[in-house]
């Protein structure tokens, strides 16, 4: 008996990092998945790992393509036959620079990735959601969607825009059986994080091991935060007893977070 | 195989509403628990609905003092031999009324029973856990620690106050093993907001009790009060292993009310 036994669930970025460790979480609580990724070579590996059977489902796609995260969201109804859970975990940022020296296609680029990408996914799932009136709404946003810090303004503007989007399509679907929340983590070591932290360490004028120990320092705990951390909130957001947290910036930072 | 397995917990105010769903949680995942209140009859009547045996105690005593705070982290350590999980819970309000007219008595009683209730016990209970390097303790807080309605001026004072007690307590035992957490729920009916809530609904110029239902409700974007059960599943998160890198945080359980 898992808290979410019977439900199905949609997670962007589901083969690495944050967005497979939600999946196990969810996996491990009665929940069939579709997990989505970039590369279909990755899907056999992520697959293997989470030696789910039939219950877990790769969908091949680029979150940064409008028509691609519509297939994901379409994709996984045609598979399981409904999608109750949808996490818009894919995201991050490259072409890190001061303002003054910011392109404007990294602007885009992350605005695209981050933003756009829970904006099309939402949008496509409500459209499921909302006539079954039932539905759990979660992006992966970011301890900088509440906080600012300089040289990564591309990553910080599109978390903080990930969360005024939460806000009102919270208040859009309240009372239609609908969540919609945000989770807010630190630091997390993840590949990401590895491939694109010592370019934005560059750009805020540091090496990657100093990136990593400012964001420890920041924090209560004096450490970077788990993607198992995520996961544990994720699986109560997505269950029955989250029905009555929604619009919610949920911080999972150690303590970093001033609100 | 529970989540809190081998665990020891105390709650403030948990025979009734929010404390009890979170006793009830913590028994289901396989801790043992004490539970307080003023009223020893409700306290065996508790002790007798959970039926959890051995696993489940009653210390008798009123949160808003100081002695019954502290008795309570006390007797836990004593009868269960450790406390990793101590929910500050019990709070509210009395007579409350606008700024102009709040009586001493009122401001002081707000002030001991929401406030000085969660330091005393915190206080207590971190002596305990520092030394032991593990624990959670969990506050229940409001969204009145981040809002501020007309009429409850001690209640959103108390509740703001124990949000930065909270948030500093984080700060001092992050590399200790321990987490100091509040959630903030919105409204819901527990007995405390039924008994005192006709009231506050005065006190805040809403008229009715039902009045105070709905304005509260007509905030969040669910349109109806949190339920004891939402909040429980969050303190049952906040107490496991899988939140130990949680603090600090102020997890609401709210339907959208708060803008932060």
């Amino acid at each position: 008996m898992g808290v979410l036994d019977g439900r199905v669930a949609c997670i962007t970025g589901g083969t690495r990092g944050i967005g497979l460790g939600i999946a196990k979480g969810f996996l491990d609580e009665g929940a069939s998945v579709v997990v989505n990724g970039r590369d279909p070579n990755k899907a056999e590996q992520t697959l293997a790992e989470l030696n789910a059977g039939d219950r877990v489902h790769f969908i091949a796609g680029d979150v940064k393509l409008r028509e691609h995260c519509e297939a994901i969201v379409d994709g996984t109804v045609e598979h399981f036959g409904r999608i109750d859970i949808l996490v818009a975990n894919a995201g991050g940022a490259s072409g890190h620079a001061p303002i003054v020296d910011l392109t404007d296609e990294a602007m885009q680029d992350s605005m695209v990735w981050n933003f756009w990408h829970t904006f099309w996914t939402m949008r496509r799932a409500f459209h499921y959601m909302i006539p079954q009136q039932y539905g759990r709404f979660m992006s992966v946003s970011s301890l900088e969607g509440k906080v600012g810090k300089p040289g990564i303004s591309i990553y910080v503007a599109a978390k903080h825009a990930i969360n005024g989007l939460t806000k009102s399509a919270a208040h859009e679907v309240g009372t239609l059986g609908i969540t919609v929340n945000a989770l807010c983590p630190g630091a997390i070591e993840t590949d990401i994080m590895m491939a694109e932290g010592p370019a934005a360490a560059e750009s805020m004028g540091m090496d990657y091991e100093g990136l990593l120990n400012m964001f420890a320092q920041e924090s209560a705990i004096k450490r970077l935060n788990e993607v198992e951390d995520v996961a544990a909130v994720a699986t109560l957001l997505a269950s029955e007893a989250g029905g009555g947290i929604t619009g919610s910036l949920i911080s999972i930072d150690g303590g970093t977070a001033p609100y | 195989m529970g989540k809190l397995d081998g665990k020891v917990a105390c709650i403030t105010g948990g025979t009734r509403s929010i404390g009890r769903a979170m006793a009830d949680a913590f028994l289901a995942e396989g801790a043992k628990v004490v539970v307080n209140g003023r009223d020893a009859a409700k306290g065996q009547q508790c002790l007798d609905e959970m039926n959890a045996g051995d696993n489940a105690a009653f210390f008798a005593g009123d949160a808003s003092k100081q002695d019954a705070v502290e008795g309570l982290i006390d007797f836990t350590i004593e009868r269960y031999g450790q406390l990793d999980i101590c929910c500050l819970n019990s709070g509210g309000v009395n007579m409350t009324a606008p700024v102009a007219q709040m009586s001493d008595e009122e401001w002081q009683l707000e002030i001991d029973w929401n406030l000085n209730h969660v330091f005393w016990g915190m206080r207590r209970a971190l002596q305990h856990m520092i030394p032991r390097e593990t624990g959670r303790v969990i506050v229940t807080s409001s969204v009145e620690g981040k809002l501020g309605k007309p009429g409850i001026p001690g209640y959103a004072a108390t509740k703001h106050a124990v949000n930065g007690l909270v948030k500093a307590a984080a700060h001092e035992t992050g590399t200790l093993g321990i987490t100091v957490n509040a959630i903030l729920p919105g409204l819901i009916e527990t007995d405390i907001v039924r008994a005192t809530g006709p009231d506050s609904a005065v006190a805040m110029g809403l008229g009715s009790y039902e009045n105070l239902i709905e304005a509260f409700s007509s905030e969040s974007a669910i349109k109806r009060p949190n339920t004891v059960e939402e909040v429980a599943a969050v303190a049952v998160l906040l107490a496991s292993d899988a939140a130990k890198n949680m603090t600090g945080c102020m997890f609401p359980v709210d339907g959208g009310t708060m803008p932060y």
